[in-house]
Formats: C-alpha cells, sequence, structure tokens
C-alpha cells in the first residue's frame, strides 16, 4: 500500500531496526512497558521472518520504523514522569 | 489531604506559607509526598516498589502509542472541534472524525452510527433511559439480566419510578442467560432487551450474537431514536450536546485502530496467561472455584474464590498485588458482590472472591507473583483457621448448628 515505489529493505537494514527496537525497550523506566516493546519487537520480527514479497517487506520494515519513532519519544515522555519508587517486579530480592 | 495540610499549616500560624503552597501545588506536578526511594507507605501499609496491577478490569494503563497520539492534541493542536472559522477547529474537526472512521471499523459499523460520550455509564444511560422515553407511547417494557452493570440496573429503575416495566432476567449459575426463557418474556409492547457483552466483575460472554455497545452506537437502519438525556449546543447530531474532548476521542480512536490490529496477539496471549495463573494456583491449593463460566469468558478477567478464608484478609494480605474482590463501583461496601448473589455462589464464597485481571502489558513473570503471593497468603490464612483444620478432620462445616449470641 504506503510502501509501493519503495525498495524492499536490506538484511542489514533490518537487523538495525530490530536492535534499534531493543534498544530504545531498554530505556522505558516502566517494567511492563519495557516488557512489551521488547516481547512485541521480538515476536513480530519472528512472525514476519519468512516474508518474501518484496511490497509486503517494505511494508512491514516502514511499519517498524513508525514504531522505532512513538518508542524513541515515549521512552522520553516516561522518564520525565517516571515515579521515585520502582516496580515491585524490577526490585530483585537482595 | 488538603485540608489537612491546611490545618497544619494554620496550627503554624504562617498565612504566608499557605498562600505559597497552594498556589505552587495546583500548576507543579510535584511528586506525591508518600513515595520515597525505600518504598510508599499509604492507610498504613509500606510496600517496597509500586504493586504489580492486575486489575484490568477496573481500569487498564493507557497505551504509549495511544498516548503518542492523543499528545499533540494537549500541545499545540488545542482547537475546539466544534469551531466552524479557523484552521484550529477544522484540524480538530477532522481528528474527531478520523477517530470516528476508527471506532466504526472496530465494531463494523458506519461512523455516522457512533456518538462520543463520556463513557459507558453514560452511553447506558441514553441507551436506556432515552430510547424508553422516545418510545414511551407504544412500549412500556424493558428487559435487562440481574448482573448487568449498575448504570443499567438504575436507568432501569428510574423508568420503573416513571411507570415503565422492567423484567430482571436471573441468570444461571454459570453467569449466562437461558435463551429460551428470554425469549418467553419479550412482550409485544417490550421496547429494549439490555444484556452486556461481558461482565466486569466475572468476565462472562454472553451470546450476543443470538440476540438482536465509552463509544455509543446506534443503529441507522432501523432507525433507533433516543431522547437526549444531555441538552446544550446539539453537538453528537444533538443526541449528546456537549463539547467533544478531541485529545481523548483521538485516544479512543487510536486505541480502536491498535485493538484491531493486536487483537489477536493479544488474545492468544492473555489466554495463556489466564490458564497459567489458574494452573498455578490450582496446582498449590484446594478449595478454589472460579466463579462463572469457564467456556464462554473474556480472556482477561479470573474471578476465584477461595474456600476457607476470609477475603478481606486475602486482599489485606496482598499488597503487592493490586487486585479487588469486584466491581470498583461497588467495592466501598462490604457486602459480597449482587453479580456473584446472583449466580447462586454461598455467601462465605461470595466473601472470598478475587478478581485477577489480565491485559497487554501483563508479564508471565507478575502472573507467576502473582500466583506465588496469592498461594502463600491463601496457605497462610487457612494454616490459622479452625474452620479449615475440622473440614480436613472432615467435618461437614455446613451441619454446624452455631450458637446464637
Amino acid at each position: 500500500m504506503a510502501a509501493s515505489g519503495l525498495a524492499a529493505p536490506t538484511r542489514t537494514e533490518v537487523l538495525q531496526l530490530y536492535r534499534s527496537l531493543l534498544r530504545v525497550a531498554r530505556q522505558f523506566c516502566d517494567y511492563n512497558i519495557r516488557e512489551y516493546t521488547k516481547r512485541r519487537t521480538i515476536d513480530a520480527f519472528r512472525d514476519n521472518k519468512n516474508l518474501t514479497d518484496p511490497s509486503q517487506l517494505s511494508a512491514a520494515f516502514s511499519d517498524g520504523k513508525a514504531q522505532l519513532e512513538v518508542a524513541k519519544r515515549q521512552a522520553v515522555v516516561y522518564s520525565l514522569y517516571a515515579p521515585k519508587v520502582k516496580s515491585i517486579m524490577d526490585i530483585k530480592p537482595s | 489531604m488538603a485540608s489537612k495540610l491546611l490545618l497544619q499549616t494554620l496550627t503554624r500560624r504562617q498565612p504566608t506559607t499557605i498562600i505559597r503552597r497552594f498556589s505552587t501545588a495546583a500548576a507543579v506536578a510535584t511528586p506525591p509526598d508518600y513515595e520515597d526511594p525505600s518504598g510508599i507507605t499509604m492507610k498504613g501499609v509500606k510496600i517496597s516498589g509500586r504493586p504489580l496491577y492486575l486489575d484490568m478490569q477496573a481500569t487498564s494503563p493507557v497505551d504509549p502509542r495511544v498516548l503518542d497520539s492523543m499528545l499533540p492534541y494537549y500541545l499545540s493542536r488545542y482547537g475546539n472541534p466544534h469551531s466552524r472559522t479557523h484552521l484550529y477547529g477544522w484540524e480538530s474537526e477532522n481528528a474527531v472524525e478520523t477517530a470516528r472512521a476508527q471506532v466504526a471499523a472496530l465494531i463494523g459499523a458506519s461512523p455516522k452510527e457512533i456518538i462520543f460520550t463520556s463513557g459507558a455509564t453514560e452511553s447506558n444511560n441514553i441507551s436506556v433511559k432515552g430510547v424508553m422515553h422516545f418510545y414511551k407511547d407504544k412500549k412500556r417494557h424493558v428487559i435487562t439480566t440481574q448482573t448487568e452493570h449498575k448504570c443499567v440496573l438504575d436507568s432501569c429503575r428510574h423508568l420503573q419510578q416513571e411507570g415503565f416495566e422492567v423484567t430482571y432476567l436471573p441468570v444461571e449459575s454459570d453467569g449466562l442467560i437461558d435463551l429460551d426463557r428470554l425469549r418467553k418474556e419479550i412482550r409485544p409492547d417490550t421496547g429494549l432487551v439490555s444484556v452486556m457483552a461481558v461482565n466486569n466483575e466475572i468476565g462472562v460472554v454472553q451470546p450476543m450474537e443470538e440476540i438482536g455497545i465509552g463509544a455509543l452506537y446506534m443503529r441507522r437502519r432501523p432507525r433507533i431514536r433516543v431522547e437526549p438525556q444531555m441538552n446544550g449546543g446539539g453537538q453528537e447530531r444533538g443526541i449528546r450536546s456537549g463539547t467533544v474532548p478531541t485529545p481523548l476521542v483521538v485516544g479512543m480512536g487510536a486505541a480502536c485502530e491498535l485493538a484491531m490490529k493486536e487483537m489477536e496477539y493479544d488474545e492468544r496471549r492473555i489466554k495463556s496467561l489466564q490458564d497459567r495463573l489458574l494452573n498455578g494456583i490450582r496446582e498449590k491449593i484446594d478449595g478454589v472455584v472460579v466463579n462463572g463460566s469457564m467456556e464462554r469468558r473474556y480472556v482477561g478477567n479470573l474471578n476465584l474464590s477461595f474456600a476457607y478464608v476470609e477475603g478481606e484478609s486475602l486482599l489485606m494480605g496482598l499488597k503487592e498485588v493490586a487486585v479487588s474482590s469486584g466491581s470498583a463501583c461497588t467495592s466501598a461496601s462490604l457486602e459480597p458482590s449482587y453479580v456473584l448473589r446472583a449466580l447462586g455462589v454461598d455467601e462465605d464464597m461470595a466473601h472470598t472472591s478475587i478478581r485477577f485481571g489480565i491485559g497487554r502489558f501483563t508479564t508471565e513473570e507478575e502472573v507467576d507473583k502473582a500466583v506465588e503471593l496469592t498461594v502463600k497468603q491463601v496457605v497462610k490464612l487457612r494454616d490459622m483457621s479452625p474452620l479449615y483444620e475440622m473440614v480436613k478432620e472432615g467435618i461437614d462445616i455446613k451441619q454446624i448448628q452455631w450458637a446464637q449470641h
């Protein structure tokens, strides 16, 4: 759809996007959002692993890039209002 | 809180501080004073971290993708969507109409059939009272169920006071309605059958496709008309006057679009978490009963009763898990839930119910932690309970004649 006319991404570009999404996931101070972003990224790339059609490939790639931009902005927003106390899930029993 | 502050400052007799405190409190997002890096102290309870959240039927966290769509309308794009004379109004109007289309797409309706309201309570008030008031000359009868949300039940009660007749259909022990019984109750002057699709307490899914829905869906063909409950500027086709809040509506639209994309993925995952929670608890303790049908159930809900423990003590002991005993709307009272009573759940079991709500952001680790903490607390309470000891010895406690005080 929107991707028509766009060239399919290279393997390097796909891997780069995957790593960037996982990196921004780690930046979320909120436990649940952090875990979700990580999980959703891994699952989405796994689901799209066997895509070969160039137009589908570029559609998935541009969707992932848009998600990366949202995640980058939101990681900042979340950090601005982070509660002082962490989730009990983030507190390691000592 | 404010009055306490006032009292403290007044007794110190420093009128200048009063003015300063109040002026800054309202304008700046200061961190709440019950939090410090070592933990949270509130209502006499000290917790080392923020509790894991399993109360998704009370409310759920906003998805960051949804918030991302809303923020621009809180910042530069603040126009009133009903303003006709400038860009601010036009861009907000476009955003509202896009959101309307997103909501409509999710439920397979036309955008023209979507009315934005403040929420489910208002939607149900418009539906129940609005329909019956509009058709009051011909239709005098309403059917609903005993397990409906309070906003429907109270709207029905209101109609009863105006002389309408209301049938409160009982439910089976699994929380579902009997369709034959419903058929029998329908009369020529029945104007409305109101049955909720997913119960907010026990999560049972009623057979909606077999009977005849924050936004209100109003079918246009055949046309349903209602009498407005809010009168004013005639927004939302005159059905719901009042300025439509652009950021909220944009968020709702984005949430609907996201739901459409993510529903399959989320449902698969949440179902596995629901199984994990139930199996985890059942593996370790007995006397656990699921309230409501397990076959026809919304996957994000698990309402459990724990035999031989007292519900309040269980909830008090579960401070690191945010759950509730039922609906937040009625949690102020110690009375067992009217929904569970309509299912025919015994008084003692209705008192020990816990509603676990699982959502898109719930993790497996949280479910495991919730299982661990719940089991620990139930075992602890049962060890202290003479009743449980008697049951283990084989005494049927239902047969005991308790002395009258």
